[in-house]
């Protein structure tokens, strides 16, 4: 299977189950589009006809070109995964090596958006306990097998207002690592409010990663991200991630915005991170059910598209000018990124990632928490809801028929179950309008890395 | 008719000694809200 596109002034083909990408002129453009399907002699017709400055030699030249790219497994390479996907995902199962940890069923905020109902999970408000922390680590520890590294993501609702904790927890993890031999790997995701001197040193210390909660511009930010009196956020939270960023010397952070029906031009959400000194940055698309205020409608998805694109071209532009920044779904490695084991299973979620509540119970992931049929389990007996996980074990992107003819599918490895689940009532399902949205993300992030090879 | 090949993984080698399971969870880094697993990089320092 190949995709072949244009964008940003490139023609591109990628060779979907090899993971090759070419950029190619558009004889060649056309010319690969009719290989599969033509004769060498119908093809010199067709493109001498199209191109007619191109001779009938340079084109079965070109065909010529194309069929060592075949041979070399570069262009139409046959899929050879369809019957080992069960294996690629069993040899990545079994063992957990990432937690979500909600620290806080409660938040400060009253984002009317919040897919966590304001960090209470459709539950009641609550705080992890020390007690119950350190045993979800020695459940990760005790279940994570082989593994080296361990993720612990500090969640909520709002993770800070269970801050002395979460420095008590990470002390018991750092000593727990001597002990093991394993390594934690931190990352705090929080709406900002309570940021201090302290909460930035502990966390640029400590914490791998930093997910910051920014809309954008302040009237976007400020009709969703409110306080309970109803007051916006953001003059209070912008110059505290201003100044944990700048004390971050240049380790991992992102500046993480929803964007809804309210605002699809959330390039110019973008753009006002940028105005702001933040260059790390990724933006979401708002995640609840259809009928909601803020849901995305079918003419939003257009004009994100569109935005997607332009944010590609200013990504483009900005490099250019010596002003980089990071787009987080943008980000894409093509000579070093996931092997085909992690792109045939996905995230991981009920088998190697799963959620915690307060209480410690567990869940497939942080968006299935509050769903009473999908507990798992809880962190002293381990998984005790066995039906439920073999359903997460079984998903991989060959269990979804739907992606049969994606040529998306290994960037995405079937998507999100919980995407799929609340589309469709299955977490084998999938989410139509977010695959949408995933390709157009995909083809613009190709076309970056084909620019820096093609200029470098 | 020009084609540049860019430099890519090959993902039919990497099923040979791919699977080390050390790479990132691919939500935990700053979705929360999609899958996508190009993003993740790879720390096998094997195949590496």
């Amino acid at each position: 299977m190949i995709h072949c596109y244009k964008l940003g002034g490139y023609n591109i083909v990628l060779d979907v189950f090899s993971g090759a990408v070419h950029v190619v002129d558009e004889v060649a453009f056309d010319t690969i589009g009719l290989y599969e399907d033509h004769t060498t002699e119908e093809i010199v017709a067709a493109i001498c006809e199209k191109h007619p400055t191109v001779t009938p030699d340079e084109v079965r030249e070109g065909c010529a070109q194309i069929e060592e790219l075949k041979a070399a497994g570069q262009l139409f390479t046959p899929d050879t995964f369809a019957p080992m996907a069960g294996e690629l995902k069993q040899r990545t199962s079994g063992v957990v090596k990432a937690l979500c940890l909600h620290v806080a069923h409660t938040c400060n905020l009253n984002c009317a958006y919040c897919f966590a109902s304001q960090g209470k999970y459709h539950g009641d408000r609550a705080v992890m306990s020390l007690d119950v922390a350190k045993r979800a680590m020695d459940f990760l520890i005790e279940n994570s097998g082989t593994r080296h590294n361990l993720e612990v993501d500090f969640f909520g609702g709002e993770p800070l207002m269970n801050w002395d904790m979460l420095k008590e927890l990470v002390a018991y993890c750092r000593q727990r690592e001597k002990e093991t031999g394993k390594h934690f790997r931190f990352t705090l995701t929080t709406n900002g409010l309570l940021i201090d001197d302290d909460v930035i040193d502990f966390a640029n210390r400590e914490m791998s990663n930093v997910v910051l909660s920014l809309d954008g511009r302040k009237s976007v930010h400020d009709r969703y991200r409110v306080d309970y009196a109803g007051n916006g956020s953001w003059e209070r939270i912008v110059p505290k991630f201003q100044k944990l960023v700048e004390a971050r010397g240049g380790k991992n952070y992102y500046m993480r915005g929803t964007f809804t029906h309210q605002n699809p031009d959330f390039l110019e959400d973008i753009k006002t991170m940028l105005d702001l000194g933040f260059t790390e940055l990724s933006m979401e698309p708002v995640v609840c059910a259809p009928d909601d205020p803020s849901a995305l409608t079918p003419e939003d998805i257009a004009v994100v598209k569109e935005q997607y694109e332009q944010l590609a071209e200013l990504m483009l532009e900005r490099r250019r000018a010596g002003k980089p920044f990071t787009f987080y779904h943008y980000m894409i490695d093509l000579e070093g990124g996931p092997c085909i084991y992690k792109r045939v299973s996905g995230c991981g979620s009920g088998t190697e990632y799963m959620a915690v509540t307060p209480w410690g119970d567990l869940y497939p992931c942080h968006q299935f928490v509050g769903e009473e049929d999908f507990k798992l389990g809880d962190i002293w007996q381990g998984v005790t809801n066995t039906d439920t996980q073999s359903e997460f074990a079984a998903c991989n992107v060959y269990s979804r028929p739907e992606c049969a003819d994606c040529w998306a599918k290994l960037y995405c490895s079937g998507g999100c179950a919980a995407n799929a689940y609340h589309a469709t009532g299955s977490v084998t399902g999938v989410y139509a309008t977010g695959c949408d949205l995933f390709r157009k993300r995909m083809e613009c992030a190709i076309m970056l890395e084909a620019a820096r090879a093609v200029e470098e | 008719m020009k084609i540049q090949t860019l430099k890519t993984k090959n993902l039919c080698e990497s099923a040979k000694k791919g699977g080390c399971g050390e790479c990132q969870t691919s939500c935990q880094s700053a979705c929360k809200t999609s899958c996508g697993i190009a993003n993740q990089q790879c720390e096998n320092a094997q195949e590496k």
